[in-house]
């Protein structure tokens, strides 16, 4: 057994990190990273949470996080597939220059 | 035994959900056919997919009625509630999938004429057929995590057909915001999963309600309601987390914009709500959501006053729209959800409406920009009139369906003590007539800028509009099938969650 309290620093940690990369990254592959972390994040708590209490590992949130891994993989590949093509567009992955769409 | 048996040996699912999964996974292998042999096989699968979901859920309703409790329990090998994840359908998901099939059968019958001159059809169906189903996962789900994966399912669909014109800059870019914003909202879903496991030691609704509903307020769950907010807002475009829909809904092809706006939101509205009825006392989120729904309808509102893209003032107007449900949601009472839930069918109607027969004028025309829309009314006077019914209805003009589901919504903010709603909401409405008779104004009246031509819709886009607009009015006169409906299924939201608990325990 763990303490909690480790982990819940961690992710809170991690969460900062992945929403401080979402805002002042500006490649777009970075901004994918950061919503990588922010899953990660998640799922490491979620893993930590099945440790405590009952005095034995639960195996329902493991279960669950490998069905959170796999489905944060298909967002990331998605998201790199509309990178190319948005490189194919503008020629840069700068994201500061996906301004075309006024809001 | 209840339920559909796939295989004979106990793997059950909701028979909607089973027809529009596997009917999206066989489209491709139809499609390879179809270049084979006609291309009009691929036109007839999806059809067929699509009316035999809505059989199916005209089936899950006749099953829902004949349980004793009106929860109907679907797991799979032998695997029992709590250990599993399940569906505990009811009469609100029958009923939200019942308005999902009935959109999403209008659109694919508008979107084999709107999608005849493209190329990659093919993707086009199956794309669609998966994101139907992951909705009919999410409103069937009953536990956390079942939603959880039919809402992936969901957004990912949703992501590609945003940029499925990828030979232009705007949908890849529309695309990729939604992209970034909604799986930073999935991130914080899943945050909130973990809480709600860490509280209560499942993710089962029933379990979940029984375990951590009338709890006094902690730390813990402000956090978890924040995150809940956060994770099931980005999708139903709540204000300040809206940002992605006026650019994303616009630049799909108009089939889907009609489906983003009709439905989808619709379905994380749902999400939303069910998870909030579940886990808190409607007293604890009265306010905030109070407060939401303010927010949502005025800015959507000033925002679509000064749009010059008809597309992109519609985007607006389902961001205003969404704040009306809201109200609805905050009240706590059955006579307000069933304005939201009433809401949400004929706001599906009169959008997915709207959005069909602006695409019909955009598809002839070419242009978006209302001022060089000006005396299409002329071009095409069918089409221009289904416009009107659907701007009327959206404003919530008496005779048409948007109307009594606004006068539920604004009546019972009354009856919940928060008087101020219905005073914004209605000025809200008459704010929004500003916008709307523009565009009607703009239509009808003016000679034609020159270059733009445009000729009467094809007969098939064009008659789903008249349905539409035909189904909008006759609701506004005789509103009771509809209302009927609405109303057993939002008295299971607050009533019936005892029935739930009891079918899981």
């Amino acid at each position: 057994m763990y303490p909690i309290s480790l982990f819940i620093v961690t992710t809170v940690l991690l969460f900062v990190f992945g929403l401080v990369a979402l805002t002042i990254k500006r490649d777009l592959v970075r901004l994918l990273i950061g919503i990588e972390i922010l899953f990660n994040a998640a799922n490491l708590f979620f893993v930590a949470l099945s440790t405590q209490g009952m005095g034995m590992i639960d195996p329902l949130p493991q279960s669950i996080v490998m069905m959170a891994l796999v489905l944060d993989g298909t967002v990331i590949a998605v998201g790199l597939a509309l990178a190319l093509n948005v490189f194919k567009h503008y020629k840069t992955f700068d994201i500061r220059k996906l301004r075309r769409l006024k809001w | 035994m209840v339920g559909q048996e796939v295989f004979t040996q106990g793997l059950q699912l909701p028979l909607p959900m089973i027809i529009s999964l596997l009917g999206a996974v066989a489209t491709p292998f139809i499609g390879i056919l179809s270049e084979r042999t006609s291309a009009k096989l691929k036109d007839a699968w999806f059809l067929l997919i699509s009316l035999a979901s809505l059989i199916g859920v005209y089936q899950l309703y006749n099953m829902v009625k004949s349980t004793p409790n009106g929860v109907l329990l679907l797991y799979s090998w032998g695997q029992a509630p709590p250990l599993s994840g399940c569906f505990e359908v009811d009469m609100l998901g029958v009923y939200m999938a019942f308005g999902i099939a009935f959109l999403g059968l209008l659109v694919a019958i508008y979107s084999i004429s709107y999608m005849e001159h493209e190329t990659r059809v093919t993707e086009f169906y199956t794309l669609v057929t998966f994101m139907i189903s992951g909705m009919f996962g999410i409103v069937l789900a009953g536990d956390l995590f079942t939603l959880f994966v039919f809402w992936e399912l969901m957004g990912l669909s949703s992501y590609v057909l945003v940029s499925f014109l990828k030979q232009n800059w705007g949908p890849i870019e529309a695309g990729f915001k939604y992209l970034v914003m909604s799986a930073t909202a999935g991130a914080f879903l899943l945050l909130s999963m973990a809480l709600l496991y860490g509280l209560a030691g499942t993710l089962n609704f029933a379990l979940l309600a029984s375990s951590i509903r009338g709890n006094p307020l902690t730390g813990w769950t402000i956090v978890l309601f924040a995150t809940l907010i956060i994770g099931f807002g980005v999708k139903s475009a709540i204000v300040p987390l809206h940002t992605w829909l006026p650019d994303a809904h616009p630049e799909a092809p108009s089939p889907i914009s009609a489906l983003l706006s009709g439905i989808v939101i619709e379905t994380g509205l749902y999400a939303m709500i069910r998870l909030l009825y579940v886990v808190f006392e409607p007293e604890l989120f009265k306010v905030p959501i109070a407060a939401l729904a303010l927010v949502t309808m005025t800015v959507g509102n000033v925002m679509a006053l000064r749009q010059d893209d008809l597309k992109r003032l519609l985007a607006y107007s389902s961001i205003a729209q969404v704040g009306y449900m809201l109200i609805g949601v905050s009240t706590g009472l059955t006579y307000g959800l069933l304005g939201t839930f009433l809401h949400v069918f004929n706001h599906s109607m009169m959008k997915g409406m709207a959005f069909l027969s602006v695409g019909s004028i955009v598809h002839e025309t070419g242009t978006r920009d209302i001022n060089d829309l000006r005396g299409v009314g002329r071009m095409m006077p069918y089409t221009t009139l289904t416009v009107i019914v659907a701007f009327l209805g959206l404003g919530g003009v008496p005779g048409t369906s948007g109307f009594i589901s606004k006068f539920i919504l604004f009546s019972s903010s009354i009856g919940a003590g928060l008087g101020i709603l219905a005073i914004f909401g209605v000025l809200n409405s008459a704010l929004s007539m500003a916008y709307y008779l523009r565009v009607v104004m703009v239509l009808i009246s003016g000679e034609p800028v020159e270059g733009v031509t445009a000729k009467e819709a094809p007969v098939l886009m064009l008659g789903v509009t008249v349905i539409m607009a035909i189904i909008v009015i006759v609701l506004g006169f005789f509103p009771d099938p509809i209302m009927g409906f609405a109303s057993e299924a939002s008295s299971t939201l607050l009533k019936g969650l005892a029935n739930y608990i009891g079918a899981v325990l």
